[in-house]
């Protein structure tokens, strides 16, 4: 009895301790994110740390990273975070002053990280090195990556597009033409009616008001409308062209086109394509997790996106490679941007089949890489493109208008209604940025 | 003559081993709940710089924020739901667990696991089982002929969904201290109840219940603690585009939302400090109470 009593107070103390500690993060306020996120800067063993969010890039990334470690000496220690808590990592990290050596940036937070000078100037590095070729990359994710006095603060990445995946099974079974470049989005529309089956087992298409860049970005473009002003002062939530393509969406909803609100809230997109309950998608050139999906290999392939009078836009983005201005060991971390934004780097990336690259021509790799898909797609898509629209606060923007959009998605409210909703609150926090 | 050195002496090394936990405390919660309160004052720049100082202005935005007072709402909600529950689930099963009998220990063990689990690991199996599509509780109910339930994005529901977790992984930890204070609890007063005729119903309402309420008044304090500040199964289970958010996002997860994906720390620095008054008065209320209740022999 009394051994069992020591051994259960033994237990309560290491609990109670425990409880404690959560108890302190949740009403300290403050220092507990930290402690999840966790990647500190090197620690003085000329070990550069790097952070990215994608673990489907990881394998092909750290095959380029052996490359950079075999020529320079220099070790690198890739950390993963998931894109939720990356942020959040990155953010304490800033704060605190213990940012990874090198990491990924997004346009989405690139002028928050810049406006506080917190991110490597690589101007001069770039002027003097041989190798980093700025005009050999798309001018605007160039720019993207440019701090207010023109000063470059990160190296492109990688470029992404959007297309169409489709379920060549359920095309094949409602004897419906794949998709092509001579498809109109109304071409689109008739078809995810055809493709959904009435006892709720198969649905044509999915759009998730969470998913922007990869969905309804690309309509409101494709209509005509914006989403930010070029000035980045005003909201185009409001304008006619954006409302009414977000209202092609409500229609989408309306014909019982897409599943459930409720499923499509708890569900992700990738997961209801990849268990063939919607039969069209879109997708961004980042989810390889598709192009190793033993179901999708069967049944999918992919092609461009629908057209709206002769406008075929994908919303096009670029992760930068970016280094901490306070690093500990800033020479090698350059020394890794320069050697990640070579021509050779960025072509073994694009063969690997990580993702395509932004280096002008040596994406080739990413279309052969897959034998299954027409990857091709995504290239093309590249013809006409327009950057993911961003602002200083970003997110908050964004966040704002994903919650505001479940309400017309679930049909509490109308998308017109929506949409001026979000174009007011989004005007507000933009008068705040300024 | 070493009386008074023989005090002094005590006293420094009481002070040497009181230190560490004094530190801990300090550091990890005195220093920051100064910190948070002096926050709320303030309109917070990106990365801790460039702080305005603004008064009352976050708290006077709190107070005309209605999703400030749902998330509130839903934290009491929860906390009603998840509290009881757990306590008189948890303290019957102590009292069957108290008894001589074969796999006790094992019972126990299984009882305590979910407190091993990492809560984040916790919610997201509990996130598949209930999901409406593909879930395993679904599932059942369709083998057995009745209609799915949306678990997690129904605004009526999810909240239960998500108590029903918080029940789940607390029961055991309360069982334990439970467990602690039946020990505590002489065998003569049942030998005495057995000779008066007193059936196990009576003696459990008649002699354990009143007898264990120190315990009682213990676990039921620091889990209304607890239950005010859940967070984490909410975040792990509901989505942000979940139509069911609005009635399940408690303060803290409101909190967490403004001061780390928002990076609006001077505004979540006000919520936490609302949620911090608020569970102060609610444990002021608890320890005056307890002269009512609560039987210290």
């Amino acid at each position: 009895m009394n051994k069992w009593k020591r051994v259960a107070a033994l237990a309560l103390a290491g609990v109670t301790a425990l409880g404690m500690t959560a108890c302190g993060g949740n009403t300290g306020g403050g220092s507990d994110a930290a402690a999840d996120g966790g990647a500190g800067s090197s620690d003085g063993t000329g070990e550069l740390t790097v952070a990215i969010w994608d673990t489907y890039q990881e394998p092909g990334l750290k095959t380029i990273m052996e490359g950079f470690t075999e020529q320079t000496g220099i070790q690198v220690k890739l950390q993963v975070t998931p894109w939720d808590q990356y942020w959040t990592m990155m953010e304490a990290g800033a704060t605190g002053g213990t940012l990874p050596d090198v990491f990924w940036m997004h346009s989405n937070q690139v002028a928050k990280y810049a406006e506080y000078d917190l991110l490597l100037d690589l101007s001069d590095k770039i002027a003097a090195s041989e190798v980093t070729q700025m005009d050999k990359f798309p001018q605007e994710l160039v720019e993207l990556y440019q701090n207010k006095d023109g000063k470059q603060v990160a190296i492109p990445k990688d470029v992404d597009t959007v297309a169409l995946w489709y379920n060549k099974t359920a095309f094949d079974e409602a004897s419906l033409s794949y998709p092509d470049e001579t498809w109109t989005w109304d071409t689109f529309r008739e078809a995810a009616k055809t493709l959904t089956k009435e006892d709720g087992s198969q649905y044509g298409t999915v759009l998730n008001p969470k998913s922007n860049q990869e969905t309804y970005y690309n309509l409101i473009y494709d209509w005509g409308g914006t989403i930010i002003s070029d000035d980045k002062k005003t909201s185009g939530w409001d304008d006619p062209k954006t409302i009414e393509a977000m209202e092609y969406i409500e229609d989408l909803i309306a014909d019982g086109s897409m599943p459930p609100y409720t499923t499509i809230a708890e569900n992700e997109a990738l997961a209801l394509f990849e268990s063939g309950k919607v039969a069209m998608c879109m997708f961004g050139s980042w989810q390889s997790d598709l192009l190793s999906n033993e179901y999708v290999k069967e049944n999918c392939d992919v092609a461009v996106l629908p057209a709206k009078d002769g406008n075929r836009i994908s919303i096009y983005n670029g992760l930068g490679w970016a280094a901490a201005a306070e690093g500990s060991n800033t020479e090698a971390a350059w020394k890794l941007l320069e050697y990640l934004g070579s021509e050779e780097a960025q072509k073994q990336q694009a063969d690997l089949g990580v993702t395509m690259s932004a280096y002008e021509g040596t994406s080739g790799g990413f279309v052969e890489k897959s034998e299954n898909f027409n990857l091709q797609a995504y290239v093309d898509m590249m013809e006409q493109t327009v950057i993911r629209p961003y602002s200083t606060d970003t997110v908050v923007g964004e966040n704002m208008s994903q919650e505001k959009l479940v309400n017309a998605w679930n049909g509490t409210s109308s998308m017109a209604d929506v949409c001026k909703e979000i174009a007011a609150g989004m005007n507000e926090s933009l008068q705040n940025e300024q | 003559m070493s009386g008074k050195k023989q005090g002094k002496k005590e006293l420094f090394w009481g002070w040497v081993f009181f230190a560490p936990t004094l530190a801990g405390l300090l550091i990890l919660n005195i220093i920051p709940i100064f910190q948070t309160i002096y926050k709320s004052f303030f309109q917070t720049g990106a990365f801790g710089r460039g702080d305005r100082f603004v008064g009352f202005a976050n708290y006077a935005k709190m107070f005309s924020d209605s999703q400030v007072w749902q998330s509130l709402l839903n934290t009491f909600v929860y906390a009603i739901i998840e509290v009881p529950i757990s306590i008189i689930i948890s303290l019957v099963l102590a009292a069957l667990l108290n008894r001589k009998m074969k796999g006790r220990s094992v019972y126990r063990t299984i009882y305590f696991l979910p407190m091993v689990a990492a809560p984040a690991a916790v919610a997201m199996v509990w996130r598949w089982l209930y999901n409406s599509e593909f879930g395993l509780l679904n599932h059942m109910l369709k083998s057995i002929g009745l209609g799915s339930v949306n678990w997690i994005s129904d605004p009526n529901i999810a909240l239960i969904s998500v108590a029903i977790v918080g029940i789940w992984s607390v029961i055991g930890y309360n069982m334990v201290l439970f467990l602690a204070g039946l020990q505590e609890i002489p065998g003569d007063y049942y030998e005495a109840a057995d000779i008066d005729g007193a059936g196990p119903v009576r003696q459990f309402l008649s002699i354990t219940i009143p007898l264990i309420s120190p315990t009682m008044f213990f676990v039921t304090t620091t889990r209304v603690i607890a239950a005010m500040q859940v967070f984490d199964v909410i975040y792990m289970m509901i989505d942000r585009s979940n139509p069911a958010i609005p009635r399940t996002q408690s303060l803290v997860y409101l909190f967490y939302k403004y001061s780390f994906i928002e990076s609006n720390q001077g505004y979540g620095s006000a919520i936490v400090v609302l949620l911090l008054l608020i569970i102060m008065v609610l444990t002021v209320i608890q320890n005056k109470m307890q002269k009512k209740w609560v039987n210290y022999n």
